[in-house]
């Protein structure tokens, strides 16, 4: 009943999402919007998603500290009003790695996810990179991410980006830029959007996804989740 | 006279541990005339610095209670209170913030904003204690205060912004520019006391003209009339920026930043002008009283010293001189000689002798009035009472005190340290109000418990030093608890009809798990199934079952016992036998109802060196903690986690042994948890066998 309950409003759920059969990466996704509009919070429903089903999610925040990120899955677990989940049990399925903008390389990510696999400690299963510099990145920087992600057998790959308003330039798919040269890399990409009174969802590109690019799913724009009916 | 409360400062010192705040206070004393030399808090000359009085204090290089001090900066008088970093005694620091006005939160400019920065400043924000950051040790190699401002922005959350620019850092620190004045400020002299203002050094002066503007937009939407002014774009009163700054810190809505280097005598004055400024008066705060003839209804105390005399006693030393209780007054004036009440008590006091505490010395005064912080002499009370006169009956707001979660069986080695003993735990937990102490009546031991390790291994120092009480100290205990995950029902007739007088009682309802709160209990019984003078023995039963769950034996909470039938005998039923009905029924319920038990879990902060990010992880796994997460921050990592206490026991030496001894961890009550089964079927045994065997 829960998980039913939770699957109506989660993004994921309400495209039609269906993770292919197999084993290695499955999809790397992208959510893009302009600064403040809820990229974190349509991330962090994804993960939850995961952890739902029984995945260990590692969610790195880049330039935010842990409490915040933990704030954010209290926040959306609390409007999800899901009695029946065991709340610190389902935490346990998630890790929160903060970094410095500085700081963040694929290779002190690796080194950092070694260090808890070996050990037992955590084997992340779905990745939520929130806050990378996809503006600044190279196209290499991604591809290794990727890479790595597959290495280790991450299932998922999500990664936030922010749009400018001014900026005009897009990808055939429509992903607008800083992304649009990097559009092939990404299996899904999602972006946020006002539209008047509402906030929408529109569905870019996805791959794994039942409905058609171009779909859009409206937002409560106070909680950031899908709006039933 | 009467005394001009504006020129009056109550401040507070808070901050992380080793981030210097002995020693800034050390530098305050100095500079305010107070103290004639400086001593260092660990220096070579072995007299530690003047605000840690203890002995214990002295050799460890930690401050452990708070000592109140008075000094005078220009024309204004401030009370300070020195407050301990260790997370163990936040109990002091709670204390110290709920009597003062304002506070000074101390950072480390290399290590920025830490673990207990944030419970400190949580702590200042639940008592809106206005605040002034100083970003110490700018002298030290990796010194960057601009960080730590961002920092305070990102992770405490607060509006902060520095006010001073540093010229140099590190070693090349010598002093600030000032974004108000717009002068540079530099520390002569061996001891930095010769200020010398000069014009901004050239290649600084776009930066700081730079940063001046950004501040004066920030505070510009404290006033009006700075805005104006900014709009206008001409000259603006140095004033109006004071004013605006000054706003925004009492309205909490705005942090002033200043930097500097204690140790090397760097800034501390311009820190003190801040207090002066920024920090507010006893009369720009409100402080609420409790009125005990109106239902207890809140009101603000007047700071009036004509006003009827109200002082809450916040904290109790048995030193040198005998028993001293610091007081903070809130309204009216105290005179020596003058009789007051301790309300808590009922109980009429003479007020002796009345002197303002310079760290262990002091200074005899005839009397004190609203604002002020000073010292009584042989007043009996416990921290917390309040005090008033006769014309007035009130109480000041109840302090946030946080339940023990460790415990420490203790056994005096012979007769005389069992007498000192008990006189040193009398004075401790009337000190102390989270140390708590009662005899096991099952094994006869005496049992201390606290809020760490740490707590309860000063307490057993400061019983053998200060009252010459040697005990031998048992393994600490953690403090578990049982509670019920399910509604059970009971029915439970007690009889005991042979021989004498007889007893019965039947009680019968249910009970459930409560969400919040420790305890209910629900009277549903209808048309007298038992009578009304037996309603209350059900309830004494209930609460007496409380005491010692049957699994480990830990105390019960969370529980709601409702009473919905029973039966009585005309003769035979009483108040002993409705309570042992009550304590059977108990017992039925119970055990139906899925007991557990639930564990402290403290939320663990460890922050060291990345590369030995792995190795502390795993460290904290194997304690069976959750990461909550990591933080990298360049070369230093903090990793979060909630790790049982009764993992936490000898952590700070695996700690040591994993990172060469570069990390630290610091550690608070988080929550109660159940056990898992593997831990809690251990528990279980062992008690059964402890009752086996007893």
């Amino acid at each position: 009943m829960a998980d039913k309950e939770i699957n109506v409003k989660n993004p994921l759920q309400a495209i039609g999402f269906e993770a292919k059969d197999g084993a290695g990466l499955q999809s790397m996704g992208l959510v893009m919007a302009r600064a403040g509009l809820g990229k974190t919070a349509i991330l962090v429903q994804f993960a939850l998603d995961c952890m739902m089903n029984k995945n260990n999610v590692l969610h790195i925040s880049i330039g935010e500290g842990v409490e915040k990120a933990r704030s954010w899955y209290d926040d959306i677990v609390k409007l999800l009003n899901v009695e029946a989940v065991d709340v610190p049990e389902l935490m346990s399925k998630r890790m929160i790695m903060t970094f410095k903008e500085s700081n963040f390389r694929k290779a002190v990510l690796a080194e950092r996810i070694e260090d808890l696999v070996q050990q037992g400690i955590f084997t992340p299963e779905c990745l939520v990179i929130d806050g990378f510099d996809l503006e600044a990145a190279s196209r290499e920087e991604l591809e290794e991410l990727r890479a790595f992600a597959e290495e280790i057998g991450v299932k998922m790959l999500w990664f936030s980006a922010v749009s400018h308003r001014g900026d005009e330039r897009m990808s055939t798919d429509g992903i607008p830029a800083p992304c649009h040269e990097l559009d092939d890399l990404f299996e899904t990409a999602l972006l946020i959007k006002p539209e008047g009174d509402e906030m929408q969802l529109k569905i870019l590109k996805c791959e794994a996804c039942a409905v058609d690019s171009g779909t859009i799913l409206t937002l409560d724009p106070s909680t950031m989740l899908i709006q039933q009916g | 006279m009467t005394k001009d409360l504006s020129k009056v400062r109550n401040i507070g010192i808070s901050a992380h541990i080793d981030s210097g705040k002995t020693t800034l206070t050390e530098r305050i004393l100095f500079y305010t005339d107070r103290i004639h030399a400086i001593h260092e808090v660990r220096g070579k000359d072995g007299v530690g610095a003047k605000m840690d009085s203890m002995e214990l204090e002295k050799e460890r290089g930690i401050t452990i209670q708070s000592a109140a001090t008075y000094c005078s900066w220009k024309d204004i008088d401030i009370n300070i209170i020195d407050t301990p970093g260790h997370v163990d005694f936040t109990v002091e620091v709670e204390r110290a913030l709920r009597v003062l006005d304002g506070a000074v939160l101390v950072l480390c400019s290399v290590g920025g904003v830490q673990s207990q920065s944030i419970t400190v400043n949580r702590q200042m924000t639940r008592y809106n204690v206005p605040r002034i950051a100083f970003v110490n040790k700018c002298d030290r190699t990796g010194a960057n205060p601009v960080k730590v401002t961002e920092q305070l922005q990102e992770k405490l959350d607060l509006n902060a912004h520095m006010m001073q620019i540093p010229i140099g850092l590190e070693a090349e620190l010598v002093g600030a520019v000032d974004l108000i004045t717009m002068k540079a400020v530099y520390y002569d002299g061996d001891n930095g006391e010769i200020i010398r203002e000069e014009e901004i050094p050239a290649e600084m002066l776009d930066e700081a003209q730079e940063k001046r503007e950004a501040l004066l937009e920030e505070i510009s939407m404290f006033s009006e009339e700075l805005m104006e002014a900014l709009l206008e774009d001409g000259d603006i009163d140095t004033q109006v920026i004071y004013n605006a700054v000054r706003k925004g810190t009492i309205d909490l809505e705005f942090t002033p930043v200043f930097i500097g280097s204690a140790y090397k005598n760097r800034g501390v004055q311009a820190m003190l002008d801040a207090v002066e400024q920024y920090l507010p008066c006893p009369t720009d705060v409100e402080n609420l009283g409790l009125d005990l003839d109106n239902d207890e209804a809140e009101f603000a105390v007047s700071n009036k010293d004509e006003d009827p005399l109200i002082m809450l006693a916040f904290k109790l030393e048995d030193g040198r001189y005998g028993q001293l209780t610091y007081v903070r007054t809130y309204q009216g004036t105290l005179k020596k000689g003058d009789t007051v009440f301790n309300r808590r008590t009922g109980k009429k006091v003479k007020i002796g002798r009345l002197c303002r505490m310079h760290s262990d010395e002091m200074e005899e005064i005839d009397s004190c009035g609203a604002g002020d912080i000073v010292a009584l002499f042989g007043v009996d009370c416990a921290s917390g009472d309040t005090f008033t006169d006769d014309q007035i009956s009130c109480s000041m707001t109840s302090m946030h005190i946080p339940e023990p979660v460790i415990s420490l069986a203790i056994i005096p080695v012979d007769n005389k340290a069992q007498i000192n003993m008990s006189k040193a735990l009398n004075r401790f937990t009337k000190e102390d109000p989270t140390f708590r102490t009662f005899v096991d009546h099952e094994t006869n031991e005496t049992i201390i418990s606290g809020m760490g390790e740490l707590h309860l291994e000063v307490y057993v120092e400061r019983m053998k030093r200060e009252y010459g009480a040697e005990v031998e100290v048992g393994q600490p205990q953690v403090s578990y608890r049982e509670t019920i995950t399910e509604r059970a029902e009971f029915n439970y007739t007690h009889k005991k009809q042979s021989g004498g007088s007889g007893q019965f009682g039947r009680v019968a309802g249910y009970m459930e798990p409560l969400e919040e709160g420790e305890y209910e209990f629900v009277d549903q019984i209808v048309g007298g199934a038992i009578p009304r003078e037996f309603i209350s023995s059900c309830d004494k039963g209930f609460q007496k079952s409380l005491d010692k769950g049957h699994l480990c034996g830990a105390g019960i909470t969370g529980v709601r016992c409702v009473i919905n039938d029973g039966s009585f005998h005309a003769v035979d039923s009483s108040d002993v036998a409705f309570q042992l009905a009550s304590v059977g029924a108990f017992k039925e319920g119970y055990l139906k109802a899925k007991p557990v038990i639930m564990e402290p879990i403290m939320k663990v902060s460890v922050e060291g060196p990345s590369e030995f990010q792995g190795a502390i992880m795993g460290s904290i796994n194997q304690r069976r903690g959750m990461i909550i997460g990591s933080n990298e921050e360049g070369l230093y990592s903090v990793i979060e986690a909630e790790v049982p206490l009764s993992e936490m026991f000898g952590y700070s030496t695996t700690l040591r042994s994993l990172t060469q001894g570069k990390a630290e961890f610091t550690m608070e009550f988080a929550t109660f948890k159940p056990v898992p089964k593997g831990v809690g079927d251990e528990l279980i045994k062992a008690y059964a066998e402890e009752r086996k065997n007893s």
